[in-house]
């Protein structure tokens, strides 16, 4: 695990959640730990703000949640992507792609 | 489909509270468990696992707030918190609230009822297109008359010649008396021609309209359509009432319709078909008319084709129609006139400015608790309370207030609407239909809204006033800048220049009513006592009803408390005004001859009336009626003029024994004056003395408002009149008796309402402006105590500290003063219509409010500065 977990910058964790689900729908513990693998360990995401962003993201009608069985048996609620999920995710795609690549160049530039 | 999903999750978060929390908890559980389960895997002991998952979840309380916090509508708990805590707040300072709940519920519960009668008063008129219907009226301008009634036959000319109206509708007012079926009762019996519902755009609710047919000549089938309200009260609203009969002055009537509930017009008890005539009466000014509007034809329009109609008909016909014109009068005024409105305005305006002196005075009240709670405040502040809630939370707070103010002011408008309404006042419209309706509701909750925003704006400005620091340091201290001293003081002032406003307004009515009750009416109006018998038409044939008046007029001068007794054809103030051209029969034409009213009297009427004789002699049984009995000789007429008409026609000659020619280009009968009497206020005091030609009764001279002069009480009178009448014949109704003195009270009732109304408001501003400045004067004497303690410690009299707080306390009061002053000129000229006898501008009323104003202050600031001379020097030095 590095040390170095990198703080998440605002909006980071939304996209993370989405891009993630877009592959099948998950609980809360698969989401946290596919992030972190996703992410090579960079982003350790924290409960106190995992579960607020996805619960807000519920709220906006970007996940939809149902109860279901874990792999292990438990009883676990199990969140999926929603057609606007769908379309916030491509949308964030897109305003992530634009800001790596500015600041990209911004930190290259002597 | 976004939003309906967000709807729905804000339905959830707040319906389903408990559901969404379980929710919640049962979700970090299963994320705790399956943690357990992971670390368990990796080969962790039970116990360890499940610190390590504890550890590495954090706080679950904290990870639920903050999921509670990012839930939709989360925000709206907060101020739902808020709430509680403010309505704690003003638990804390019952005091306080009372006072200001009070203050609010006087301003709120006088503006709803105002708004209230307001409303009933100015709502639309129950009719179809109502914009399109109007009255017509004749006109004669060449005489003066700018309104009278039409003649049966210009009526159908008009009906039948113009190209502006779909349709044109007369109306005949008459009286019957309903006989059988119960005990005979005087009901108002209107000829209506077939489209007069249709003309207003009115419907039976229940049976049919009249038909062209009904008002065919010689149509002989006599039906009736019901008003809304004699249906309900005489026959209990029987839906079955269709076919049944009325005996109305001894013929039959079948009733065929009801009329929907409303006014005007459509009110009255009985309607009855109004048969077409071709010989039609073309002299006798009668019938109201009113009209129906083509669609897109203006009422300028209407107008320029009625002027051709009135070219033709005074061409062919000028004996009676020279000098004729029409008036077209809008529908918006058939309830209020025009007069009625300014007067309602005007009162809604007063109300208006009562409720912003409450709102100024508890922004007031509001500013000085926020001084004392300088500390509160910026303990929150410390804690982390930004501005912007701060002031939400002041706001909400004098919201909170505003809103106990409205439930309580909506309870006190109930009960004075109730207590108003049983007061019967004539001249306010539709004053029974008033009430708290959705409209005043409506009204209510925003006046409630709008004035918890308006009085708690100032307080709200002022909350982060100074530095946190000083303020935690200074502590309880209760003190405040000399800014917030100057807003207050600032305040004041305002409350003091509305309430010179109100008290002007207030004054002026007050003034012109005064002066309104106190001119000569000419009547003696002291122990009299007024009643209306009515006769059937079969009164009139064979002297019958000369007969009887004589039998009753025996009767009632045999009672020993009546001193006289008289009758007159229309009772003074109250009945409509007959008129007539009359001009002295020897002068050559004159133009334009004078205008009077006639009255059919008995001899005994001036007697008991107490209108003096001034020349001549009173009317006696030699005398007889003015109208030629048919098959007779021209009767020898006798009049008496009123003196101001006397001298009008006879400016310098003595008019006893001239001629003069009655109903002047409508008939001209030549009459012989035998007296004259003094003038009279015959159509209320309001109005100047009238012009009046008083003719002899006699068998087709019927007079049916009896007066009589008592010894004692009138209405302790009234149990004997009626069981005279009735041995005399029994179905005959007596109807409104009442005292002379009620009569001319009722005439005058708008009027005193207004005055009272105004009175009540500007009293209470006057009320609120004395604790703004009393409230100011004493905060700043309580922080003074010290400061007078060393003044008069180093020898100050009391009269120096009096004088040192008057001044404080009356400079606010000046300044208010001289803003009202410029305020009241400004706005009293849109009283000038409602007053009488008075300028808008009286000195007498302004110096009067003035010199009230300045005593008021003068005690609001004494009391306060007696209290702080009072303390101990020794002690006030030790406060601080």
């Amino acid at each position: 695990m590095p040390n170095a977990t990198a703080a998440l910058l605002q909006g980071t964790l939304d996209v993370l959640i989405l891009k993630v689900l877009a592959l099948e729908p998950m609980h809360g513990l698969g989401i946290s730990r596919r992030i972190a693998q996703i992410t090579n360990g960079t982003f350790q995401v924290k409960p106190g703000s995992f579960f607020p962003a996805l619960h807000r993201m519920e709220q906006a009608g970007w996940l939809s949640a149902a109860w279901g069985e874990s792999e292990n048996h438990r009883r676990a609620k199990f969140y999926r992507l929603t057609a606007a999920g769908r379309r916030q995710l491509k949308e964030e795609t897109n305003q992530w792609a634009r800001i790596s690549a500015a600041m990209a160049i911004a930190l290259e530039t002597p | 489909m976004l939003v309906w999903h967000q709807l729905k999750t804000l339905w959830r978060n707040f319906a389903r509270k408990q559901g969404v929390e379980a929710d919640l908890d049962a979700e970090l559980r299963s994320y705790q468990e399956m943690l357990e389960d992971e670390k368990a895997r990796e080969g962790a002991p039970p116990g360890a696992a499940r610190r390590g998952a504890l550890l590495e979840l954090g706080g679950i309380e904290q990870i639920k707030e903050e999921v509670r916090d990012v839930r939709l509508g989360a925000g709206w708990e907060g101020i739902w918190t808020e709430l509680r805590q403010s309505l704690r707040g003003l638990r804390r300072n019952p005091g306080l609230s009372t006072v200001v709940v009070a203050v609010l519920a006087l301003g709120m519960g006088a503006s709803t009822v105002v708004f209230s009668i307001f409303q009933s008063a100015l709502k639309p008129l129950p009719f179809r297109d109502a914009d399109r219907a109007v009255e017509l009226m004749e006109t004669r301008l060449d005489r003066g008359m700018d309104q009278v009634a039409f003649s049966q036959a210009n009526f159908w000319d008009v009906r039948s010649q113009n190209h502006s109206f779909q349709e044109v509708a007369a109306y005949h007012f008459d009286e019957a008396n309903l006989t059988g079926d119960g005990p005979a009762e005087k009901v108002r019996f209107i000829q209506v021609t077939a489209g007069f519902f249709r003309t207003l755009g009115a419907s039976p609710v229940l049976g049919r309209d009249f038909s062209y047919q009904d008002d065919q000549a010689g149509w002989d089938n006599h039906v009736a359509i019901l008003g809304n309200r004699f249906w309900r009260k005489r026959f209990g609203a029987d839906t079955s009432i269709l076919g049944r009969t009325l005996r109305l002055n001894a013929k039959t009537y079948t009733v065929v319709g009801v009329l929907p509930p409303g006014e005007p017009w459509i009110d009255e008890q009985v309607y009855v078909p109004f048969g077409y005539r071709s010989d039609a009466d073309r002299g006798s000014w009668e019938y109201f008319v009113i009209g129906r509007l083509k669609p897109g034809v203006s009422p300028a329009a209407a107008r320029t084709d009625l002027e051709r109609i009135a070219g033709i008909l005074s061409r062919d016909y000028p004996k009676e129609d020279k000098g004729i014109g029409f008036r077209i009068e809008p529908s918006t005024t058939w309830i209020a006139s025009n007069t009625t409105r300014r007067a309602l305005w005007v009162l809604l305006g007063a109300v208006t400015f009562l409720l912003l002196i409450a709102c100024l005075n508890i922004a007031n009240l509001l500013l000085a608790r926020g001084m004392s709670r300088q500390r509160e405040i910026a303990m929150r502040t410390a804690l982390g309370a930004g501005r912007a809630r701060l002031v939400r939370f002041v706001i909400m707070e004098s919201l909170f207030l505003s809103g106990f103010g409205a439930a309580l002011g909506l309870t006190l408008a109930y009960v004075a609407i109730r207590t108003i309404q049983t007061m019967e006042i004539r001249g306010i419209p539709r004053l029974p239909e008033a009430g708290i309706n959705s409209w005043v509701l409506g009204f209510s909750a925003s006046i409630a809204v709008l004035t918890g925003l308006l009085s708690g704006l100032a307080p709200a400005l002022q909350t982060p006033a100074r530095g946190i620091a000083a303020a935690l340091r200074e502590g309880d201290r209760q003190t405040g800048s000399r800014g917030q001293g100057r807003l207050r003081a600032a305040l004041v002032a305002g409350e003091v220049a509305l309430s010179f406003v109100l008290l002007v307004g207030a004054g002026l009515l007050i003034r012109s009513f005064s002066q309104l009750m106190t001119v000569n009416y000419g009547f003696q109006t002291e122990n009299r006592l007024f009643f209306s018998v009515s006769m059937p038409g079969s009164y009139w044939v064979n002297g019958i009803g000369k007969q009887f008046l004589d039998r009753l007029f025996e009767r009632l001068s045999a009672e020993p408390d009546v001193i006289a007794a008289g009758a007159v054809s229309n009772r003074p103030t109250e009945s409509a005004d007959p008129g007539m051209g009359i001009d002295s029969s020897s002068r050559r034409s004159d133009p334009r001859p004078p205008w009077a009213g006639w009255r059919i009297v008995s001899p005994g009427y001036f007697r008991a009336v107490g209108l003096p004789l001034l020349r001549g002699r009173i009317f006696d049984e030699g005398d007889k009626p003015v109208w030629q009995v048919r098959g007779q000789p021209v009767p020898d007429r006798r009049v008496i003029l009123s003196d101001r008409l006397a001298k009008r026609i006879f400016p310098n000659e003595d008019p006893i024994g001239k001629h003069v020619l009655l109903w002047k280009g409508q008939g001209d009968a030549d009459a012989e004056i035998v007296g004259v009497v003094g003038d009279s206020r015959e159509r209320g005091p309001a109005s100047g003395p009238a012009a009046t030609v008083y003719l002899p009764y006699g068998a087709n001279a019927l007079a049916g408002e009896f007066v009589l002069h008592t010894r004692s009480y009138p209405l302790a009178l009234a149990p004997r009149v009626r069981s005279i009448v009735a041995s005399l014949d029994p179905n005959l109704p007596v109807s409104d008796v009442r005292s002379f003195e009620e009569v001319m009270q009722r005439s005058v009732a708008p009027q005193r309402f207004n005055a009272i109304l105004l009175g009540v408001f500007s009293g209470l501003a006057l009320l609120l402006a004395t604790i703004g400045i009393y409230g100011v004067v004493s905060y700043s004497m309580s922080r003074r105590t010290s400061e007078i303690g060393l003044r008069m410690a180093l020898g100050a009299s009391r009269g120096n500290i009096l004088r040192m707080t008057l001044g404080q306390g009356l400079r606010p009061a000046l300044l208010g003063i001289m803003l009202g002053a410029i305020g009241a000129w400004w706005l009293s000229r849109y009283m000038t219509t409602l007053l009488f006898a008075v300028k808008p501008f009286d000195a007498l009323t302004y110096v009067a409010v003035v010199v009230l104003i300045i005593m008021t202050a003068a005690v609001a600031c004494y009391l306060p500065c007696r209290h702080a001379m009072r303390t101990d020097p020794a002690i006030a030095l030790r406060i601080e």
